[in-house]
């Protein structure tokens, strides 16, 4: 975004968590298209949409029918609507802006994934992937679906069945999940099947058009492409993850491959299809830990498809490795002892969120160092000592040969001061579409009842004062000293509580922060958390006087500690 | 139309419209809201008014400061006003309902200026205390203290995208930071430093429009009472545009007068390309963008017209003049067939 200032020498790959966000127990994560909100799907049906730039809860999407624990989100593209699939087979549509509930609908089998139709801004389509069948493409107008092959071979009349070997004998279909996901411009699904090959496959007359055997053969988990469409990565059961380039173009790839998949009919059908399946990917980079051989979790490209992140699928642990597309291992970032369960990049910048099976979302970013040259830009920063040699006119009281030269400028030069460049990295964007990059921001109220409050606080610190702490007793004496005084200001005193809070938030780092209020109403319950320290830093605010909490859970809290 | 051409050559004059006679005191901030409809004044009087732009009838009087004010901000749907104010505060208005919905307290000293992001979920501020803060405008919560200079903080602003905040200082500096990591990311600073009262980026946010003071008596810094605390001394004036991603000092813009206070200046972009300011000769003037000619100055005003700002579609100009006027004016350009009649 601010790409012409940045510097470059500041690396593009996270190193350190930079704040977590929490609100219930979140599952499955998604940034929008710009990066500027972050959806994620909870364990209570709902789905909370942050705005990455503040951090902060922006909407709550919620609904008496979605009760259960959401498997995956998806945005559409302009992030008008938003797509979530949960463990009661559902899939539920969301209109983001007014939060309201466009389409729900059942389907046979649980959704694991669910993709949006990536073409289309108000999109109908989409491709779910179930826990134990084929893959299907939904129409969630009208919630009719269209099995996809999960096999090369007997798709001839476009309504796959799955190959014979691979059903039980009862009849149904096999327990192994499928993964599935649309190219860049939806015209082509990607499909790894249980064989360890991956399938292309027209989304709109649902034949395969190709087939790429994976080396090794083994059950692909996961089936990814980078923002730009031209790599694709598959993780496999053989614990490898695989980077393919995408030989087919970007736009009108279904056309091409139609055309390869039609010409010459000498071959048996799979045969030709693992022929023109050279002709749409080649394999780049194989990526694996040769010494632990760990299972890999939801991997993925970094927004400009540099890199490649995949986390440790291992029990208790919150580890992710980046490798850059050369095939070299660059990071091992290792989080709390809590297992991922869902990771995505951000799209712009070198910024990744991970879920953990706790519920908590941490955001792991470059560990920034100040750029002094920044502040004073006629300092230069070198990276080692220089012996520095003076230029000949250096302490010369008059150097004028430069000054002159610096100060011809001319001011009679054209400045343009509307033209705002393209941004290169939205180079698709259709400018006639508007983009939902924001949800608006109205301000929640000051707590208006101060007398109220008041009187609610005075209690809680009255009773804390028979417990004869310290503390309480200070806190109770400030309380009593301010009462009076907060009534006929009654303006300052309506607002100063809330600020209250809100600076000793700030001050405590940023890592909590983000959090301010969850965080006050969560203490309340559970003062043992480990976002205790948070209570106690502010303390000292509460004790200078100005801050009569507004829920009084500060102080109950720091009673609580007193307890203790 | 083919106004733009007429103005190529001799541009039509500015003429007064309306003057607005609420204020008690100094108006020290004028603004139209993003779609032109309303525009609000602030004042040391400790009140904000909003006006129709369509028959200048007064809407709404806002009050619940205990200082003057100095700078207001509407969010982008114009629902929302943000006010910066002597009494430490940040406060959020909600129009419709005529209240103030949020006060935004951390400052310790006089908070300067605020502006509302274009996405709106942010406000940043800057103050006396030398710092910038970014507020999240749903929660209250400071984001952000951006250890922003060494001196009072005169304005902020935001790019068009919300990418970046500028702010600049009595100490000479402009800087530029990311809004949302906080870092800074450019410093701009001339081979003199002049304190720096105000700052502004281009619609584009290819370039700054700043406004330099030089020679500053510092100690007139501590001001009396709300309202008057624009008062500094200086000699030399200048108003400048930079190029801030080559660091270049681009235009200079001069002629008018600004020895003590720190008067915004705007760019007027909808009928050719102009730079408008105010000046302390009771004056609006107004340049040239590219040739930095003066192309009009706007009398009427009996105090120095520390608050400009323009019409976000329409060719119509606000000012705001201190504590010997106190009035609101605005100024327009009249079509053909009104200068006919």
């Amino acid at each position: 975004m601010n790409a012409p200032i940045i510097d470059p020498l500041q690396g593009d790959f996270p190193e350190v968590i930079e704040e977590f966000l929490q609100h219930g127990n979140m599952k499955c994560i998604a940034f929008n298209r710009r990066g500027t909100l972050l959806a994620a799907g909870c364990a209570n049906g709902s789905c909370v949409i942050w705005d990455f730039e503040t951090r902060g809860v922006a909407k709550e999407l919620r609904d008496k029918a979605c009760v259960a624990p959401i498997t995956s989100v998806c945005w559409s593209k302009y992030g008008h609507y938003l797509l979530a699939s949960a463990t009661d087979k559902s899939l539920t549509l969301w209109n983001v802006m007014n939060g309201e509930k466009i389409t729900h609908i059942t389907l046979q089998q649980t959704t694991l994934h669910a993709r949006l139709h990536p073409g289309s801004c108000t999109p109908s389509l989409c491709l779910a992937c179930p826990l134990s069948s084929a893959p299907i493409l939904v129409d969630l107008n009208n919630g009719s679906s269209t099995v996809l092959p999960v096999s090369g071979t007997d798709n001839t009349n476009g309504n796959a069945v799955s190959h014979p070997r691979n059903k039980f004998s009862d009849g149904s279909l096999p327990f192994t999940p499928t993964a599935a996901t649309f190219d860049k411009h939806g015209d082509l699904i990607y499909l790894g099947n249980s064989k360890g090959e991956i399938l292309i496959v027209d989304s709109k007359n649902i034949r395969v058009n190709a087939l790429i055997p994976i080396p090794g053969g083994s059950v692909v988990k996961d089936i990814v492409f980078s923002r730009n469409g031209q790599y694709l990565l598959t993780n496999s059961n053989d614990r490898v993850i695989r980077v393919y380039e995408n030989l087919l173009p970007t736009k009108g790839a279904a056309k091409e491959l139609e055309i390869m998949s039609d010409t010459d009919d000498k071959f048996p059908r799979i045969e030709k299809l693992k022929e023109v399946g050279t002709k749409c990917l080649r394999l780049s980079r194989e990526f694996q830990d040769a010494v632990t051989k760990i299972q890999w979790k939801a991997p993925c490209f970094s927004g400009d498809g540099e890199w490649v992140i995949g986390a440790s699928a291992s029990k208790g642990e919150h580890k992710l490795y980046i490798w850059d597309r050369a095939g070299h291992l660059v990071k091992i970032l290792e989080g709390p002892k809590e297992a991922l369960i869902d990771l995505a990049w951000h799209p712009l910048r070198p910024l990744v969120v991970s879920v953990s099976v706790a519920g908590l979302v941490y955001i792991w970013a470059k560990d920034y160092t100040e750029n002094w040259s920044a502040f004073a830009p006629d300092f230069k920063e070198l990276e080692e000592n220089e012996e520095y040699v003076e230029r000949e006119d250096e302490f010369d009281l008059m150097p004028e040969s430069e000054k002159v030269k610096e100060l011809v400028i001319n001011q009679d030069e054209e400045v343009d001061i509307l033209t705002v460049e393209k941004d290169s990295a939205f180079s698709d964007s259709d400018a006639s579409q508007e983009e939902l990059c924001f949800l608006p921001a109205v301000p929640l109220p000051d707590v208006p009842e101060q007398q109220d409050k008041c009187l609610g606080s005075s209690l809680k610190l009255g009773d804390s004062n028979h417990t004869g702490s310290p503390f309480s007793v200070e806190a109770a004496q400030n309380g009593q000293a301010i009462l009076p005084a907060s009534s006929p200001l009654e303006v300052v005193g309506n607002s100063t509580p809330e600020e209250a809070v809100g600076t000793a938030g700030m001050k405590r780092k940023r890592k909590p922060s983000a959090k301010g209020m969850e965080l006050q109403a969560e203490k309340g319950r559970k003062p043992q958390t480990k976002n205790k320290p948070s209570g106690k830093l502010s303390k000292p605010k509460s004790r200078s006087g100005d801050g009569i909490d507004t829920n009084g859970s500060v102080h109950e809290d720091d009673v609580t500690d007193e307890y203790l | 139309m083919d106004a733009a051409a007429i103005v190529a050559t001799a541009p039509q004059p500015y003429v007064l419209q309306e003057t607005l006679t609420s204020h008690n005191r100094a108006v020290s901030a004028v603004k139209f809201s993003p779609d032109g409809s309303l525009l609000a004044s602030a004042s040391g009087d400790k009140i904000l008014r909003v006006w129709s732009t369509a028959d200048f009838s007064l809407l709404t009087e806002l009050s619940g400061h205990e200082e003057g004010i100095s700078d207001l901000s509407f969010s982008s749907d114009g629902r929302y006003l943000c006010s910066a104010s002597d009494d430490l505060t940040v406060r959020i208005w909600d129009l419709a309902a005529a209240t103030a919905v949020k006060t935004l307290s951390g400052h310790s000293n006089y908070v300067f200026c605020c502006a509302y992001n274009p996405q709106s979920n942010m406000i940043a501020s800057g103050s006396f205390d030398e710092t910038v803060r970014v507020w999240e405008v749903k929660s209250g919560k400071c984001l952000r203290v951006l250890p922003a200079h060494s001196e009072p903080v005169t304005a902020v602003d935001f790019n068009y995208n919300g990418s970046l905040i500028v702010s600049s200082s009595y100490d000479g500096l402009c800087r530029i930071w990311d809004s949302a990591t906080g870092h800074c990311m450019k410093t701009l600073i001339d081979d003199e430093s002049p304190p720096v009262s105000f700052v502004k980026f281009s619609p584009n946010g290819n370039f700054v429009l700043a406004a330099t003071l030089d020679n500053t008596l510092v100690k007139l810094l501590a001001r009396a009472s709300g309202g008057d605390l624009r008062l500094r001394t200086c000699t030399k004036v200048g108003l400048g545009l930079w190029h801030f991603s080559a660091g270049k000092f681009l235009k200079t813009y001069t002629g008018h007068a600004n020895s003590r206070f720190c008067i915004p200046a705007t760019f007027s972009v909808t009928n050719g390309k102009y730079i408008v300011s105010g000046s302390e000769d009771n004056c609006v003037y107004l340049w040239d963008l590219q040739t930095r000619k003066i192309v009009q100055k706007l009398e009427g005003h009996t105090d120095g017209v520390i608050a400009v700002s323009c019409h976000p579609s329409e060719n119509m100009i606000a000012s705001g003049a201190l504590g010997n006027d106190k009035t609101v004016k605005v100024w327009v350009q009249r079509t053909e067939e009104q200068m006919e009649d």
